[in-house]
């Protein structure tokens, strides 16, 4: 007890500047999810209340069996698109930030900032941008490849393509967070390393692979972490780009979280599923933080 | 220094691609339609509205129905599908709340829009579910009887007046009447889908305006003729419908293969697992497949790409429902309206009944005033005060209407001699859960991704369940 007060009467005075943002974390945050652990083993309803399922996993069931299984569709796609998206986002990130480092800052900040921008555009924005990119009429896209006489390409009409061009979307939407965060760190590299490697005839492309790349892997991690649950997240640029759903090839773990919870109004189901990426989300972070562990220190 | 340049050079061209890849590319490129279509985010029904002066009417107070019997005093919150000011969903509304408010100075009703698509009817059910900003409500035949079912609206009955029995269609009425006989909405309208044959473009094609009473080998024969490449190398399609989980625009020209071919049979079974639906549905995927008288991303398009593409004259043909008459007429785009052609003599279109319902209520005279309110939406008076001719082109009804005494003028009397043959979706709870099922597997058709039969016998048992009336 008097412990407890010694810690109270030491630290207490910190908390309090904490505390609006942990009401708000409470509030806003902590207590909805556990609100909407409880609704998953319920059927739910905004009207009638809640009242548990029998048996009480009947949700987690039904989540995967409703509309002819299409969860399961649906998390393989969002797989398959955070796979490709991330592996991109980071590859891309790595190698502009590369480029961007040997010049003046002048040019390093114009080039930070130019590839910050799809950051700060609206996710709506740039979903809508693309669906124009690929209209299978009179898309810029479309003009391409009708450009080099291929024939027209259903981008976001035909179930086998559809879900590509969205990944292809994603892809070439620059990796804006990670092109910076990258560049941050490349800066913070002491110089003396590429010089003692200058000095051993090292090429650029080993000193890029043996001392850039290493010595960025605890941002590496820490991006590979964001960008793994951004793209599990997905729904906007899905959303915009093919309202239809082309088959249901387009679907992902959110798209039906967001129609069981709002189109079906089965709180039930979407809050298992939400629980379901919640479990995939955090195994996923889990063994990526184990593999990309940075031991590094200089 | 080369070096650097070469750097330089390589990171340009990363900017380039990188600004390629997010300025708006929405140019059109080697054949500039005449005019790009309609844009894709517009709420479904809005996309080639134009705004047209409000009329100069100088409104009083007439009486009779207009006149609520209720002692109520404050606001009222009606919902209405496809509204956005100035619209042609809008201002019929505009103009009648407004004569309404004449009459009943002590009330204030506030219209807020909500489109016509899946996310418009997420919005609606959101407020009915919260009970909030929401005391009537324009909606279509198959939402209702998943809100009667959650006990959001008010049954109409004990407001219903002998003058009212004897004035709505009794069939219609009888649509309303979807849990212990009582009568949950205020039936407006009838909403059945038509084609729409864009003269111009037959014209310009050298074709003729074939006979109404056409058969599918006629009306696949036009669509054939109707697509053609113009001289600046833009693309004209034969025909063209909006297809997505929230509308039936487009069943009804593979539905009517034969009269069993319907998502419930008469005795309560899912229907759509036979051979003539089978057969319906892959003379109708045949079209894109076969024939290649759709847009490329037909199947997939947004309606507002649809209406627009017609309007524009990039279709020929395409599939839709009443209301687009009227934006059509403002637009002063030359049409004609089309039953569906007949199959093995088939007679058949498909469409829902609109409705005014109103939200669950506490306040007994609010309740009155509601009702009296969706009274009068429905009456004749309304078109008295709504005539054609100011800023709605066919007055307030967008629809032939659900009374014997609703006068409906052109183009919507057109549609008048397809009612009889006209399918009504059907009312069960779940029919929304039934569409989201069968939506992704009628798409796959279009595509030619799957074989009818498999696809329609792969969904049955489920389907089964939410066409089960509980």
């Amino acid at each position: 007890m008097t412990g407890i007060r010694k810690f109270i009467k030491q630290y207490g005075w910190s908390y309090l500047f904490i505390l609006p943002s942990l009401v708000t974390f409470t509030i806003f945050t902590l207590v909805p999810v556990l609100w909407s652990l409880v609704i998953s083993f319920q059927d739910y309803s905004l009207v009638r209340g809640g009242k548990w399922v029998t048996p009480i996993y009947a949700n987690y069931v039904e989540a995967f069996t409703l509309l002819n299984g299409i969860f399961l569709i649906a998390i393989r796609n969002t797989v398959i698109y955070t796979l490709f998206t991330v592996i991109a986002a980071i590859g891309l990130g790595l190698i502009l930030a590369s480029l961007i480092q040997p010049l003046s800052n002048r040019l390093r900040t114009f080039f930070r900032a130019a590839y910050y921008l799809p950051a700060v555009t609206s996710a709506l924005i740039i979903g809508l941008t693309w669906a124009y990119i690929f209209n299978a009429q009179w898309g810029f896209a479309t003009y391409l490849t009708r450009m080099f006489g291929l024939p027209p390409i259903r981008w976001l009409s035909d179930p086998d393509i559809a879900f590509w061009s969205v990944v292809l979307s994603a892809v070439l939407t620059l990796p804006a967070t990670a092109i910076v965060l990258f560049s941050a760190a490349m800066g913070a590299i002491p110089q003396e390393y590429y010089e003692a490697a200058d000095l051993d005839g090292a090429s650029p492309i080993q000193k890029w692979w043996n001392i850039t790349v290493p010595l960025v892997k605890s941002t590496t991690l820490y991006l590979v972490v964001l960008y793994t649950i951004a793209s599990f997240e997905v729904f906007e640029r899905i959303y915009i780009m093919v309202p239809s759903g082309v088959g249901n090839s387009t679907q992902t773990i959110v798209t039906q979280i967001y129609n069981n919870g709002f189109k079906d109004f089965d709180f039930g189901i979407a809050s298992a599923q939400a629980f379901v990426l919640f479990a995939m989300i955090a195994l996923v972070a889990a063994f990526q933080f184990r593999v990309l562990r940075s031991d590094v220190e200089y | 220094m080369n070096k650097k340049w070469f750097l330089l050079g390589v990171m340009a061209l990363f900017a380039v691609l990188a600004i390629a890849g997010c300025a708006p590319a929405a140019q059109p490129t080697s054949a500039p339609p005449t005019a790009a279509p309609a844009q894709p985010t517009a709420a479904a029904g809005q996309a080639t509205a134009v705004p047209t002066p409000k009329p100069t009417v100088e409104r009083a107070a007439k009486g009779g129905i207009r006149k609520s019997t209720s002692t109520y005093k404050g606001d009222l919150n009606l919902w209405v599908l496809g509204y956005t000011p100035g619209n042609a969903f809008a201002n019929p509304f505009d103009n009648a709340v407004e004569q309404f408010m004449k009459d009943n100075p002590d009330i204030n009703v506030t219209i807020t829009g909500y489109p016509p698509n899946d996310e418009g009817f997420t919005k609606l059910s959101t407020a009915l579910q919260s009970g909030q900003g929401i005391d009537l409500l324009r909606l279509p035949s198959d939402r209702l009887p998943g809100f009667v079912r959650d006990d959001l609206v008010e049954p109409i009955d004990s407001y219903l007046t002998d003058a009212d029995k004897a004035d709505i269609l009794p069939n219609v009425l009888d649509v309303v009447r979807v849990k212990d006989g009582k009568a949950w909405a205020w039936p407006l309208w009838v909403v059945p889908m038509g084609i729409y044959v864009n003269s111009d473009v037959f014209k310009e094609a050298g074709v003729e305006l074939p006979a109404k009473d056409w058969t599918w080998d006629q009306f696949v024969d036009a669509a054939k003729k109707t697509t053609f490449k113009r001289a600046n190398g833009e693309q004209v399609y034969g025909f063209s419908g909006f297809v997505d989980p929230g509308v039936i625009n487009t069943w009804g020209l593979w539905m009517n293969q034969d009269p069993s071919v319907r998502p419930i049979t008469t005795d309560g079974k899912y229907g759509l697992n036979s051979e003539a639906a089978a057969s319906g549905l892959q003379r109708f995927a045949d079209l894109a497949l076969v024939h290649k008288v759709t847009p490329p991303d037909f199947g997939s398009q947004k309606d507002a790409d649809v209406k627009g593409g017609f309007t524009n004259k990039q279709y020929a043909m395409v599939v839709d429902a009443t209301g687009f008459a009227p934006q059509l007429k403002n637009n002063k785009v030359n049409f004609e309206i089309y039953p569906l052609p007949t199959v093995n003599g088939n007679k058949l279109t498909v469409g829902a009944v609109g409705l005014i319902a109103v939200a669950k209520q506490t306040d007994d005279q609010k309740r009155l005033a509601a009702m009296d309110l969706g009274r009068y939406l429905t009456s004749a008076e309304v078109q008295e005060d709504v005539p054609p001719g100011s800023n709605v082109s066919t007055g307030f009804y967008l629809a032939p209407g659900a009374r014997k005494s609703v006068k409906v003028v052109d183009p919507l009397d057109k549609f008048l001699t397809v009612l009889p043959d006209m399918w009504i979706t059907p009312l069960v709870p779940d029919w929304a859960k039934f569409t989201r099922l069968f939506h992704p597997e009628y798409q796959n058709i279009l595509f030619g991704k799957e074989k009818p039969a498999d696809a329609m016998s792969k969904i049955a048992d489920e389907a089964q369940k939410y066409l089960e009336i509980q």
